[in-house]
């Protein structure tokens, strides 16, 4: 049994796997974005803090 | 209309106005998404000849467009910044970089996944295909040229000028499937006549172009997001910063 068959009783029969595999990666790139985007901004305010509270 | 270009690039002012676009650009993003979503993966109907698969065109086909648009604006925005020396412009072109890497990359998946059950193959070297795998390696290498140098100034004119360079790529992936013979298609919407007139039925036609939009307001989003993150980096030595740090502390 291939990976397409075995995602076929998923919505969209046969070509299921391609779908969502293709659906699922686009929210995890996205995801991805935004999470590092958010620790992005975590990190420097904490450098910062730690930098001016040593001034 | 130059005096609103300069006061809008001041990093203190570009702080602060970008803190009230941002939602206005993250719901709108989230709205658009789940239409587009809802009318591509259930209203759309089936190809008469690719079936249910086309139905990845609407993240692959709007991810390719934003690797080529969020180059033009890295490339516009570095040479902004090595002409003019404005520093929000090199600002833009390197928090560009990451997103249109992810971008990129993301319609490189999405077409090989594509591919196989169409081609029957994951990867061909075709005229797209390589042209748009090239662009992902110019990300990679605006970035690690960005981040080899220590002063944000040489790291800034370095990765510009590399930019500016790379651009000669895009109309090469643009018009690659009418140069050449490709097993990839040829584009169905690619100019305001293609939009009026389009080869593909409207009801596939609007998702695309809402998700489309969706992308590129996802793109404004994470930009200024990251652009006023390394305002804060560079500005730091700017009594405003520290004004901001402290009240960030108080929250």
């Amino acid at each position: 049994m291939t990976l397409a068959e075995y995602f076929s009783f998923l919505p969209y029969g046969k070509y299921a796997f391609y779908i969502w595999f293709s659906y699922l990666t686009t929210f995890v790139v996205i995801a991805v974005l935004f999470i590092r985007t958010k620790s992005i901004h975590k990190n420097i305010i904490k450098q910062l803090r730690l930098k001016y509270s040593r001034n | 209309m130059w005096k609103w270009i300069q006061a809008f690039a001041s990093p203190k002012i570009f702080y602060s106005i970008s803190a009230k676009i941002i939602p206005w650009l993250l719901y709108p993003f989230i709205i658009i998404t789940l239409v587009g979503l809802y009318w591509g993966l259930i209203i759309a109907p089936a190809d008469y000849q690719q079936g249910e698969s086309y139905r990845i065109m609407y993240v692959h086909v709007p991810a390719a467009w934003m690797s080529m648009f969020i180059y033009v604006v890295m490339a516009i925005s570095g040479g902004i910044g090595l002409i003019w020396q404005i520093k929000l412009a090199n600002i833009v072109a390197k928090v560009s970089a990451p997103i249109g890497a992810s971008f990129t990359l993301l319609a490189l998946i999405t077409g090989a996944v594509w591919g196989k059950p169409m081609w029957g193959t994951w990867w061909v070297w075709d005229a797209r295909l390589t042209s748009e795998l090239i662009l992902l390696f110019l990300y990679l290498a605006y970035i690690s040229l960005n981040n080899a140098f220590d002063n944000p100034k040489t790291a800034a004119k370095a990765s510009s000028i590399l930019a500016i360079v790379g651009l000669v790529n895009i109309p090469i992936i643009h018009y690659s499937v009418t140069w050449w013979n490709t097993l990839h298609q040829g584009a169905s919407v690619s100019s305001i006549e293609k939009i009026t007139q389009p080869a593909i039925h409207s009801d596939m036609l609007m998702p695309l172009l809402l998700m489309g939009i969706a992308f590129k307001l996802l793109y404004g989003t994470l930009m200024l997001m990251r652009a006023r993150d390394e305002v804060l980096i560079q500005e730091q030595n700017s009594g405003w910063v520290k004004k901001i740090i402290i009240m960030e502390e108080g929250r």
